[in-house]
């Protein structure tokens, strides 16, 4: 058996490390700024050899995901296809509806995307902890006027909000993630709920607000309310009812809810450049 | 000294960067490997504990610039894992044998990975606990074990251990 090798000075330098650690995070916790600056500036350093790491190692990761994710590749492609023939076929049929809609925003007085400024972003990674997978990193920041809490889209409605920008990149908090909680407007209806995330691959809930006898049914479109204090403009889609159930109780109606916006495989993402009007 | 600052920093540097990038979309069921934490197990079985606890709160600082929860998190966890290895590694005998040696490298990720999620709680960060933490800590866990092997080498290299020869490395880790 060897003797035991002793190390002077390693038991205070982790009583000191921890007392750094414990003082940052409560610092960091508090949303203290020069933390923060730290942060942003640890991630700027690094950043040079993150993007040549990124141009070296996405093949690998590409390659990863297709072998991964192949049978899923193809049964969504099959999905695609069926979809773009109904909606050619569809879309002369109900080119009409597009004036209903537009009809029906101003009866709601519900605007559209085009009342604010966007900004495309490229998705740059998704997260990078095991642990919160709810994150995306974009290439742009504070220098293209983007701000903390902007709406992220893509293709089909609301994903998230903008989260602790930097100069040249932000990371984005998907809707998904279960500390989110929007104020949503149930289309067709004067019913407004708050939708709140369920974690990755599980349906959003709308677990208050909307009345048992609301005509809010599975196929009814959720978009953003745009009430006081919320911080998304009104009318931007946000999910699709895929269940609806009742809660005797409280004579209110529980919605579980698909986001109607792409949140796979995105490539771009648009950030609206909306702040409301009581943090302007 | 000097140069086992700079090599540290190197491997560091190195490790954060195929974190971010590579392994970051190499998944295992969804969960990836936790190099940055391996390093600090690794820092602790050449460094002792007092190099454990420096390259652990080092490489936890590295990965807290780009994680949501707040700075320091990950950085007492893994300087309290590399002074724990540090430890362990001066009380156990030299001619341990290496399956010990894995065994213990792979019950600290574990135990990292716990650790990471109770201080979390602690301070009431949302999301850590959740539905897949069991599957999160065996599968990162054995993940991130398969990768040690390199993971020490680079470590060695950077504490100009002369372990570093397979023989040595077998008796270190192995």
């Amino acid at each position: 058996m060897a003797m035991p090798r002793r190390y002077s000075g390693s038991r205070f330098a982790l009583a000191i490390l921890v007392l750094i650690s414990v003082t940052l995070i409560s610092l960091d916790a508090r949303g203290y700024a020069p933390v923060g600056n730290l942060k942003k500036a640890g991630i700027v350093i690094v950043q040079p050899f993150r993007s040549l790491a990124r141009v070296v190692f996405s093949p690998v990761g590409d390659a990863w995901e297709s072998l991964s994710n192949g049978d899923n590749l193809e049964r969504e492609n099959a999905l695609l296809r069926t979809q773009l023939d109904d909606l050619l076929s569809y879309r002369i049929a109900n080119e009409g509806a597009v004036n209903d809609l537009e009809a029906l925003r101003t009866q709601l007085g519900l605007q559209g995307l085009g009342g604010h400024e966007t900004v495309v972003a490229e998705v740059t990674a998704g997260s990078v902890s095991n642990f919160d997978p709810y994150i995306l990193e974009i290439n742009k920041g504070t220098q293209s006027g983007i701000r903390e809490g902007m709406p992220v889209i893509s293709t089909g409605g609301l994903i998230g909000r903008i989260e602790n920008p930097g100069l040249r990149d932000s990371r984005v908090r998907l809707i998904t993630d279960p500390t989110v909680n929007i104020g949503v407007l149930a289309i067709g209806t004067k019913e407004i709920g708050i939708l709140s995330g369920n974690g990755v691959d599980q349906p959003m809930r709308v677990l208050d607000g909307i009345p048992i006898s609301a005509p809010v049914e599975v196929g009814s479109i959720l978009v953003t309310s745009g009430l006081d204090r919320s911080p998304y403009p009104e009318g931007f889609a946000v999910g699709s009812v895929v269940e609806t159930l009742a809660d005797e109780v409280n004579l209110e109606k529980e919605l579980l809810v698909e986001p109607t916006g792409e949140m796979d495989n995105l490539d771009f993402v648009t950030v609206v450049l909306y702040q409301p009007s009581n943090l302007e | 000294m000097g140069i086992a600052l700079i090599r540290n920093f190197v491997v560091l540097l190195f490790l954060l960067v195929l974190q971010l990038e590579l392994f970051s979309s190499l998944r295992f069921f969804g969960v990836m490997p936790e190099l940055l934490l391996a390093a600090a197990i690794a820092a602790g079985w050449y460094g002792g504990p007092l190099g454990g606890a420096l390259i652990g709160f080092s490489s936890g600082l590295f990965y807290d610039f780009y994680l949501a929860t707040p700075l320091g998190l990950n950085a007492l966890t893994y300087a309290i894992i590399g002074y724990l290895l540090g430890q362990i590694g001066a009380f156990l005998s030299d001619e341990a044998e290496w399956v010990i040696r894995i065994t213990i490298s792979i019950a600290s990720v574990t135990l990292g990975l716990t650790l990471f999620v109770i201080f979390g709680e602690l301070i009431a960060e949302p999301n850590l606990y959740n539905r897949n933490f069991g599957k999160i800590l065996v599968i990162s866990s054995l993940y991130t074990g398969a990768l040690l092997f390199p993971i020490h080498y680079m470590m060695a290299w950077a504490f100009g251990s002369d372990r570093i020869t397979p023989s040595g490395f077998d008796r270190r880790l192995g």
